[in-house]
């Protein structure tokens, strides 16, 4: 059995398909993995989603 | 007067003395009521924990009916009230075929469940004719979750009014045995909802995520219902890359699948890479690599997939991530989503390993495709 307490937060990682650089942000309605999102910041790359999941942020 | 600061414990209960009738009543009473009324007893005290669980059932199964008619209002805009055609569809049955001779019971049960599957199906799209691919595959998974809770509830609820209506212990031992097995189950599937509204990756989506990322610069086609096959080269060997179309609550049919690609490209190895139930102990996310068909569900794609690999002569070898029930059908977790690279470089290793140069390999991402595209 597990925890009622137990938030689970979903998040979205971002991958930038030329310089590799990654950027974890909180997941949005519409997110799919490997659908390419925006540019990225540190090069003119486009920023690929890599990766969804939870992570469980409090549990009493 | 009487002294009650004095009172003698030992004289007064006759402990020094064994022929005390009070004594004897304070011990042989309770003998004789345990021995007339002891099952009734036990079964007052396990209903009241029976009850408790019955009552969580019955939230976790109008919770699950709540979200599923909000979901379809908010998203499919069906023409008239779908509650009366979504109640009605809760009572659906299967009734398994006869396995009294076994002969052929796979391809029985095959077919019942691909009837269920295509009514469903039909039924779901008949609340809104206009809904996408999308929208419709995670009604029918919601569906299917409301079906399966509304089903516990009704399965438990009937187990414990029996033995109640008989008043029979023995009756609800089985019942208080394997209650927590099935309230973890319930939890778990309870839980599953948001991530199937949501359209997020659940655990089960681990193998479809990494022969999902494996395709994505392939020339995709249908290869079976709901099954997607994209092929591509690696280290001078031919990739047949084979997952449930996603990003769709979908598994696909790799029976078919795999049928139809042996018959035109005969593979030389197998691999199948599936999310597998961990053991008590066992760390979640840990990785494992075995022989034999790596996938779950009623046992038809199984035995479609090994009945061709065997008459084929094709090895069949498997990587499975190892999860708990409630991961399989939640959300993915961190570390089950880590293990991505993992796997790929376990897969380059084994083709590496077990083919060489020339040869053909088919690689299949076995589970929900929930959130993964190709």
């Amino acid at each position: 059995m597990f925890s009622k307490d137990e938030i689970i937060v979903a998040y979205t990682l971002e991958k930038c398909k030329s310089c590799n650089m990654e950027r974890k942000r909180k997941f949005k309605k519409g997110d799919y993995l490997f659908t390419e999102t925006s540019k990225c910041d540190s090069c003119d790359g486009i920023m690929q989603i890599e990766k969804i999941f939870g992570e469980i942020i409090e549990k009493s | 007067m009487v002294d009650f600061t004095n009172i003698d414990l030992d004289q007064l209960f006759g402990f020094s003395d064994d022929s005390n009738p009070l004594l004897m009543l304070v011990w042989i009473l309770p003998i004789i009521i345990f021995i007339f009324y002891g099952q009734r007893i036990q079964l007052q005290v396990t209903s009241g924990e029976i009850k408790k669980a019955i009552k969580k059932l019955d939230g976790y199964r109008t919770e699950a009916r709540t979200e599923l008619i909000d979901y379809v209002k908010k998203n499919m805009s069906p023409s008239e009230d779908p509650t009366k055609k979504i109640d009605r569809f809760l009572d659906y049955f299967t009734i398994m075929p006869v396995d009294m001779d076994p002969n052929g019971v796979v391809d029985k049960v095959r077919h019942t469940l691909r009837a269920r599957e295509d009514y469903s199906r039909n039924h779901v799209k008949s609340l809104s004719p206009d809904s996408n691919e999308l929208e419709l595959s995670k009604v029918i998974t919601l569906l299917e979750i409301a079906t399966s809770l509304h089903m516990i509830y009704k399965i438990v609820n009937h187990m414990y009014l029996t033995a109640k209506k008989q008043n029979n212990y023995p009756l609800i031992l089985p019942l208080q045995m394997i209650l927590p097995f099935i309230m973890e189950e319930a939890e778990a599937i309870t839980k599953a909802i948001p991530a199937f509204q949501l359209g997020q990756p659940v655990g089960d989506g681990i193998g479809p995520m990494i022969v999902g990322k494996m395709m994505l610069d392939t020339k995709k086609e249908l290869v079976a219902f709901q099954t997607v096959l994209g092929e591509k080269e690696y280290n001078g060997r031919k990739l047949f890359l084979l997952k449930a179309e996603g990003p769709g609550s979908n598994v696909g049919r790799p029976g078919d699948a795999v049928e139809s690609i042996v018959a035109k490209n005969k593979p030389d190895i197998i691999i199948m890479v599936d999310a597998a139930l961990k053991m008590e102990g066992e760390d979640s996310a840990i990785t494992a690599q075995g022989f034999g068909a790596a996938i779950g569900g009623i046992g038809t794609e199984r035995f479609q997939i090994e009945d061709i690999a065997t008459k084929n002569n094709i090895p069949i070898f498997a990587i499975v991530i190892k999860q708990s029930i409630k991961e399989a059908i939640t959300l993915m977790t961190k570390d089950i989503a880590n293990q991505a690279e993992n796997v790929t470089s376990q897969i380059n290793e084994m083709i590496q390993d077990n083919t060489k140069p020339g040869q053909k390999v088919l690689l299949i991402g076995v589970g929900n495709t929930i959130g993964v595209p190709q």
